[in-house]
């Protein structure tokens, strides 16, 4: 028999949801018993009658019902018992759990900052970022409007550089500044 | 005499006038106040038992005794983050040395890792400054923990009229740098070293209320 579900809910609405619940389940296991009248499978009278009972009457259409949602709300998971502290701090420590120590942390040999093994160093990689977008706007401002790109190279100059023989046909951007260290020229 | 007392009162008198003149009321509305009469420092709230710690001072030590390594406690309070998370990171860094806590920090993904090296940061300006600290990398983590902060109850609403009441979540997090490399992690507890110990114990059992 499933054990009576004590739900604490002030909503009217999921409290009339588990009586009607409950009273199908009633309807469902004991049909016409309600009140102290005697089962129906019971004898009424004792007689001398033949072995066998005739079958009790059930309505058939009970037992091919599948059992609905509402139906399974009281045979669903619960926890049995409060999870005491100790067994909830055996789960949360367990070296699982912890945070592992990275062992692939390097030093950047260009700036010195923290980097890891496989990644860009951060800061060397702002700093390529910072330029690279002055360098775009300067473009912006060349073109003036969206679709302009040309069709030919570009080529970034510094202060004080020439466009040498293999910058022909090439767009040039100028940039006001002394060329960076790590911006090689070709 | 009496002339003199006369001018030693009305001295005192006018110097009790003084008193109470009130000079940035003679300031024209709207002009700077001269710096000295604004009360202009803060009213700190209620110090802690962890920012108190650092105002402990040790007699000075005699010749002959080992060096005391310095302690520097520093705390930060009502982070906007879950202690049971924060413990994590707090374990993590527990034992390290500080520029090995950095490193770990500055490559873990989570919210807390920023804040607790913005805490070991500050630490080690503290150390180096107020706390005679010669080499600010020389310095370890010996207690790194969080605690809970002040929480706050709101309401979470939900579908058809539904609510929660939902927590909003502070901790505090502290730690204790030492000076000096980290120790040694202890070694792992062998079998060998159970097995040792059994055998003590039962080598160490006495017969009770005999003679």
């Amino acid at each position: 028999m499933a054990a009576l579900v004590v739900v604490f809910s002030p909503l009217p609405r999921l409290r009339g949801l588990l009586q009607r619940c409950w009273g199908r389940l009633e309807r469902g296991l004991l049909p016409g018993f309600s009140g102290g009248q005697s089962p129906p499978w019971g004898p009424a009278l004792a007689v001398q009658a033949p072995v066998f009972l005739p079958q009790p009457v059930n309505d058939t259409g009970e037992s091919s019902e599948a059992p609905s949602l509402l139906d399974s709300i009281l045979w669903m998971a619960a926890p049995k018992k409060r999870r005491t502290i100790e067994v909830n701090r055996c789960r949360r420590r367990n070296p699982q759990k912890l945070i592992k120590v990275k062992t692939n942390i390097d030093v950047c040999p260009e700036c010195g900052n923290l980097k890891q093994k496989h990644v860009l160093c951060g800061y060397c990689y702002a700093k390529v970022k910072a330029e690279t977008r002055l360098i775009r706007m300067e473009i912006c401002k060349k073109e003036g409007g969206p679709f302009n790109a040309p069709t030919v190279e570009t080529v970034v100059l510094y202060d004080g550089e020439k466009p040498t023989e293999k910058d022909e046909g090439k767009r040039i951007i100028e940039r006001a500044r002394k060329r960076p260290s790590w911006f090689v020229q070709n | 005499m009496a002339a003199r007392w006369a001018v030693s009162a009305g001295s005192a008198w006018v110097r009790g006038l003084l008193g109470w003149v009130r000079p940035e009321r003679w300031l024209a509305s709207g002009s700077l106040f001269p710096l000295s009469c604004i009360h202009t420092s803060t009213s700190l709230q209620k110090l802690g038992k962890w920012e108190k710690k650092n105002r402990i001072v040790y007699p000075p030590q005699l010749p002959g005794e080992p060096r005391r390594p310095a302690e520097i406690y520093h705390c930060r309070r009502d982070i906007k983050y879950s202690k049971d998370k924060m413990w994590y990171l707090a374990k993590l860094i527990k034992g390290m040395s500080i520029d090995q806590a950095l490193a770990q920090l500055e490559f873990n993904d989570k919210k807390g890792a920023k804040v607790i090296k913005e805490v070991l940061l500050e630490a080690q300006e503290m150390a180096v400054r107020n706390h005679n600290v010669e080499f600010k990398s020389n310095l370890h983590i010996a207690e790194s923990t969080t605690g809970r902060g002040r929480y706050v109850k709101r309401i979470r609403y939900h579908g058809k009229g539904m609510f929660g009441i939902m927590k909003i979540v502070r901790c505090h997090y502290f730690v204790k740098l030492v000076e000096g490399p980290p120790p040694p992690p202890e070694p792992r507890r062998t079998g060998f070293d159970q097995a040792k110990e059994y055998v003590q114990q039962l080598r160490s059992r006495t017969l009770v209320n005999t003679l």
